[in-house]
């Protein structure tokens, strides 16, 4: 009960800042050592509720000391599963800043720790009201754990007798995270939580691909589904394989069809071009095709500038969102990028030909390393011509597929070039007797005046059009 | 020729050939905009007076109008002045709710005026400097003028694309002060739609204004970094000649600050200025971060004070909020005054076409008290020159200013303690028991008093024994005010499409409870800390907090215990626990501008002259809510009305209640918490709140708790509902000291129950609601009146849904 604890718990405290000067001790951090763990674990192996302190505690530290840090989460119960822990995991940090009085930065082994004076003066002398204060939220945040016990070490040698077992289950996770494929699972999950404010967006969240707005993963999904199967978070049976490679599912097109009320009956997940997946308002990154070198580029929100279509990111993310299939534009989280099947049906990073230069270094170890200095930035193209000539330069594979097309469809683009456009002022002086139909069409209800001008500007101050009486 | 458009294009007819036509204008053409293809429009494009009643009507079905008249009568004809107390009908047949509904609606249209006056000033001025073809650029984003684009269906690309739509809101402000003429309408609630009308247009006009000047002077645009700037009577330096600028409109200071840098005066002459003129000085050539030519002194409650001063060599007014006395307060200490106006022009001599030397000579000797100049340019060089040598001749003539110390203990000696000015004032301040303080030589209580005292100057008129009370008040506190040197952030414009998309996934998640927007003027009940409290809480809350206008400039005026103002203390991004300083008065316009967006970029809205749904899906959807906590003027009753109609509830402080109209719901009439859900017209019930769109806080207390409410929303999904129930408990706990009593009723799953009282308030509700309660998962089994559905699509408009 909140009332019971020496300290506050509101998320109202979450953006506390402990300085210095305010900090009673310093658990883990980088100048010492530390963990934070959570660990599935067996029904019977677990004492609800118990909470074991290995080492000195708080109030036998002094004022203004800094100490090793351990805190081993024990959880039970009979939907938790080894692939939860992670998302557990994280909620530490989370609930231990809703703690008047405590700051938690970072996680797993660089976890940092601080108490403040002001709450050791309010009375907290012990750790264990905190994790009590911990393990109840979890509980109540996450009724699918029914058991929880909580082992918090201030002593350095047992913190440096299990580090390397520590660090080894880090590493497992990652790997399964990792080598977890969409073809590894049978359920995906569906997230609808911004229908709040995009009335018909449904995400699809897979191993492979991440939630737009880059906040939810599969593991995150699978959590919140298990929490409440009804919330806003469920599992999609992933049904039939259709397509691997553009990864068409037949469980996922039954569900576009039904949330979308009909409006649309297929999704590739990894496609760009052919029914792709719908974007929602607060995508992190945007892909744009650019026609002229049949590439595909990406901005993203923090790029101030314009992309070599001279376009910038808010005019493009406005072409897409809203919970609509736009072919030509899509919305993804940046986490995608580092997905194995990024947009493969469309060629993946074969395709890519353009990203602002501070995205392109955040994904970087995930670009095939034989594409990553093909693929131009601002600092390389800042328009079509310099974008084109670059590709060309770099012998991008997309250049290939330039001279593909040209075999195959000569007599396509000469049509193209016939129909010259309204905004398109060179193009018309070079043909006049072919913009002239357009502009003037024959049945013309402008009557039979013909003028003749040369080279000429006319100015007009006013015209006054009035309806016929 | 129907393909006819304004602007510039070559084309090819027959043998015609690189040929560029012009075309200025085309008149009567205006509809053609809304055929633009591939432009789709919703129904109301350039709204009527009527055209939105039915909106108007729907929300003031469950937001009733409750009217707190002043005065019962009615004095707007030869007929009257008629007493309409006890439902008495006055000579034309007015009654005393129509009466005060119109008195209402012409607050509102008299605010709108304000600001579109402004903007109309502001764009004869910037189309004469820049020409018609001037691009608007106001920074990233889609939607150049989100309300512009909403009422109007313009997408305004040029200065000249906003002059028709300024027509437009002419035309409405012309229509609606038609109706308050004796005999025209007769029901209170088409007088309240009539003021609804009146306040969406306030942001249209506001709108215009901003973005003409941001597009025009190098303000910053949507700058997340814009420079901080000084703040308070403290932060100018007196030994040098001072110029001082009131009011609203910057168009006459920019040539001042341009003659200033060219002539390499920055660093002689302390240019200061009162009121948004101050704030759009500071936005004056900041679009690249330079440090703001100007300081800003404050606001209209510090007008009295810093003429008072004696430290203005020279003061210019150009608009709005100005003391109808500048000219006789600064005459008495030799102050020349410069009119740039014509809103405010004093009965000064027109000197736009006479010799600078000439003007200079007239002032300078006292032969004349001031001028009235319209040419600006001239004006530019007039003013820096005439405040050098105001300088030199105000200190060579000792300038009497305040009373010296011996003055101050004989005036406070005098005072006979009858109370008059107690009586007088606005806030009730104790001034006779710091009159006996100061005569023992203790200044600490008039030291308080400065804070609060708006300076009005009502308690010198009514003082018996002559007491020039307000120069009591700023003697006393020389020491405090002094250190009065804060920093406000410059103002940013609006927010740009990336940053909302980037905040999207808090506000869609609900780790962002809401956003707080600090607006209005500062007529403060008790003094700007009160500012300084309220934003403190919601950002450490995480909520978003956006000022602007006389509340941007407040807030930067105190420190807190760490020694820096708020906005030095957190981030001015549209992010949660951001704070954010749109600009000035007209900036207000920035804060519906970007709900306006919330709708166009998550819902894909198309928001040209689709008034209604937007409204309608803020209504539902968006937790946002305005704090005028000083609100005084016409200008705050209009923006607030505008927020009204938009969905966005208002709180004002308590001297709102002057406005003598709210608009609050009863939570207890089930039958009025009820839309349609748009994905099959079927009904669905609504938590009550916002439970009001205009309402009054009597205390900052009362108010802190209302905040959170107000940011709940029938959309909200489980999160998000925790997260405001939390802050709407905690706060109810830390200012009232109490569970607010209708908690509960919030509740629709045991996921919208704070986490850390999860447990203790399932045992309330189980106990003292006799709620069904499954213990083994702590889940609810039966009790709250509504479900739980992420997916449901509330909204009050029928035509909205499907199947319906």
């Amino acid at each position: 009960m909140a009332d019971e604890y020496p300290f506050e718990i509101s998320p109202m405290f979450e953006g506390e800042r402990i300085r210095k000067d305010g900090m009673h001790v310093e658990l883990s951090g980088p100048k010492s050592k530390g963990y934070e763990l959570v660990r599935a674990t067996p029904m019977d192996e677990i004492e609800d509720g118990k909470f074991t302190l290995i080492g000195p505690d708080l109030s036998e530290m002094e004022e203004g000391s800094r100490h090793p840090f351990a805190m081993i989460y024990k959880i039970a119960g009979e939907l938790v599963e080894e692939d939860l822990e992670s998302i557990v995991e994280r909620r530490n940090h989370d609930f231990q800043n809703y703690i008047q009085g405590l700051m938690h930065l970072n996680q797993r082994y660089d976890v940092w720790i601080r108490v403040s004076k002001d709450a050791v003066a309010k009375g907290l002398t012990s750790f264990e009201p905190i994790a009590q204060a911990v393990m109840m939220l979890f509980k109540n945040e996450l009724p699918f754990i029914e058991k929880v016990e909580a082992v918090y070490i201030t002593d350095l040698a047992e913190i440096e007798k299990e580090m390397d077992n520590v660090k080894a289950i880090y590493k497992s996770r990652d790997d399964r995270t990792r080598d977890l494929h969409d073809e590894d699972v049978d359920t995906f999950y569906g997230c609808t939580l911004c229908q709040s404010f995009a009335p018909s967006n449904v995400c699809v969240i897979t191993p492979d691909r991440i939630s737009l707005c880059g906040a939810i993963n599969w593991f995150d999904g699978r959590a919140a589904a298990k929490v409440d199967p009804e919330g806003p978070q469920f599992a999609i049976p992933k049904g039939d394989t259709i397509d691997t490679v553009a990864g068409e599912y037949s469980g996922v097109n039954d569900l576009a069809k039904s949330l979308s009320s009909g409006e649309y009956d297929r999704i590739n997940l990894h496609s760009f071009f052919d029914y792709p997946h719908t974007s929602c308002g607060c995508f992190e990154v945007v892909g744009f095709y650019i026609p002229e070198v049949d590439g595909i580029g990406w901005v993203d929100r923090d790029y101030a500038g314009v992309a070599p279509n001279g376009l910038p990111f808010s005019t493009m993310a406005g072409q897409t969102g809203g919970g609509k299939q736009v072919v030509g534009f899509l919305g993804i989280g940046i986490n995608y990028f580092r997905s194995p099947k990024f947009i493969q049906s469309d060629g993946g990073w074969d395709r890519v030909v353009w990203m602002p230069k501070h995205l392109k270094d955040r994904v970087l170890a995930d670009i095939p390393a034989d594409i990553a200095e093909k693929v131009a930035t601002e600092e390389d193209a800042a328009d079509l011509d310099s974008l084109k000539n670059f590709l060309t330069e770099k012998d991008h594979p997309i250049v290939q597929r330039w001279e593909v097309e040209a075999e195959e469809e000569p007599e396509a683009e000469e049509e193209v070039q016939e129909t010259p456009a309204f905004a398109a002022p060179p193009m018309m002086q070079g043909m006049p007797m072919q913009g002239m139909p357009m502009m003037m069409p024959a049945s013309s209800d402008t009557g039979g005046i013909k003028i003749i001008l040369k080279n000429a500007k006319v100015s007009i101050e006013k015209v006054i059009i009035q309806k016929k009486e | 020729m129907s393909e006819l458009t304004t602007g510039k294009f070559s084309m090819a007819i027959s043998d015609l050939e690189n040929v560029q036509i012009t075309i200025n204008n085309i008149v009567g053409a205006i509809e053609k905009e809304a055929d633009e293809i591939d432009v789709e429009m919703g129904p109301t494009v350039k709204p009527g007076v009527s055209s939105l009643r039915d909106w108007d009507h729907n929300i003031l079905d469950r937001y009733n109008p409750v009217y707190t008249p002043m005065c019962d009568q009615c004095c707007y004809c030869t007929f009257g002045p008629c007493d309409l107390s006890g439902n008495k009908e006055g000579a034309c047949g007015i009654n005393l709710e129509g009466h005060n509904a119109r008195e209402f609606m012409l607050r509102v249209i008299t605010g709108a005026a304000a600001h579109s006056g402004h903007g109309r000033h502001l764009l004869h001025h910037l189309i004469g400097l820049y020409g018609k073809d001037h691009p608007l650029d106001v920074g990233a984003t889609n939607i150049i003028a989100p309300n512009v684009q909403l009422v109007t269906g313009v997408s305004p690309k040029t200065l000249g694309d906003l002059d028709s739509v300024l027509s437009y809101v002419e035309e409405q402000i012309t229509q609606l002060l038609a109706a308050v003429h004796v005999g025209q309408e007769g029901a209170a609630i088409d007088f309240e739609s009539k003021a609804l009308h009146g306040g969406m247009i306030d942001h249209v006009g506001m709108e215009i204004s901003d973005i003409a000047q941001i597009s025009c002077l190098d303000f910053p645009k949507s700058d997340e970094e814009a420079p901080l700037a000084d703040i308070g009577m403290g932060c100018l330096d007196s030994s040098k000649p001072t110029l001082i600028v009131i009011g609203h409109n910057v168009a006459a200071v920019t040539d001042i600050i341009d003659y200033m840098e060219d002539k390499g005066l920055n660093d002689k002459i302390e240019l200061g200025g009162l009121c948004c003129t101050a704030l759009d000085m500071t936005r004056y050539k900041t679009g690249d971060r330079t440090l703001p030519r100007a300081k800003v002194v404050g606001t209209l409650a510090k007008e009295l004070k810093t003429i008072r001063s004696g430290i203005p060599d020279v003061i210019i007014v150009d608009e709005q909020c100005i003391r109808a006395d500048v000219l006789k307060e600064a005459s008495k200490l030799m102050i020349p005054v410069i009119t740039t106006n014509d809103k405010v022009m004093y009965g000064l001599k027109d000197r736009s076409n006479d010799s600078i030397e000439d003007i200079l000579e007239d002032l300078t000797t006292g032969k004349e008290k001031g001028a009235l100049m319209f040419d600006y340019e001239k004006l530019g060089e007039l003013a820096p020159r005439l405040t050098m040598m105001m300088s030199e001749i105000r200190k060579q003539k000792g300038i009497k200013r305040l009373p010296t110390d011996e003055e101050l203990k004989e005036l406070a000696d005098s005072c006979v303690h009858c109370l008059k000015c107690e009586v007088a004032c606005p806030n009730s301040l104790p001034i006779s028991e710091a009159m006996t303080a100061l005569s023992e030589g203790d200044l600490s209580n008039f030291e308080l008093l400065h804070d609060k005292c708006i300076a009005c100057g009502r308690c010198e008129y009514a003082c018996p024994k002559d007491i020039d009370i307000v120069n009591v008040i700023e003697k006393s506190s020389q020491r405090v005010i002094s250190e009065e040197v804060g920093k406000v952030r410059v103002g940013r414009g609006p927010i740009s499409d990336p940053e909302i998309r980037e905040e999207g996934v808090n506000l869609v998640l609900g780790t962002t409870p809401g956003i707080v927007a600090l607006v209005g003027c500062s007529n403060y009940p008790d003094g700007t800390k009160d500012l300084f409290t309220i934003a403190d809480e919601m950002l450490r809350r995480s909520y978003i907090v956006v000022v602007s206008g006389c509340s941007a400039m407040d807030l930067g005026m105190y420190k807190g215990e760490d020694g820096m103002t708020l906005y030095e203390k957190y981030p001015s991004r549209f992010k949660s626990g951001g704070l954010l300083n749109t600009g000035s008065c007209v900036s207000n316009a920035h804060i519906t501008g970007a709900v306006i967006k919330v709708a166009s970029i998550f819902a894909q809205k198309n928001i040209s002259g689709n008034y209604e749904e937007i409204a309608d899906y803020t209504l539902n959807r968006v937790g946002a809510v305005g704090v005028a906590w000083g609100a005084y003027s016409q200008k705050a009753a209009s923006i607030g009305t505008g927020c009204s109609r938009l969905g966005i509830p208002v709180i004002l402080g308590p001297h709102g209640s002057k406005y003598r109209r709210a608009l609050i719901a009863k939570p207890y009439e089930e039958e009025k918490w009820k839309v349609y859900d748009a994905r099959n017209g079927s009904e669905m019930q609504i938590p009550a709140a916002p439970d009001y769109l205009l309402t009054t806080a009597e205390t900052v207390e009362e108010m802190m708790p209302m905040l959170a409410k107000s940011c709940i929303r029938p959309s909200d999904n489980n999160m998000g509902r925790m997260i405001k129930l939390t802050h709407y408990i905690e706060l109810s706990q830390k200012y009232l000291g109490i569970m607010p009593e209708d908690w509960h009723k919030f509740v629709r799953t045991e996921t919208d129950l704070p986490l850390a009282k999860r447990e203790k308030l399932l045992k309330i509700l189980e106990k003292e609601h006799g709620w069904e309660i499954d213990w083994k998962r702590k889940k609810i089994l039966s009790g709250p009146a509504m479900k739980s559905d992420v997916s449901a699509q509330p909204t009050n408009l029928k035509r909205l849904c499907k199947e319906a």
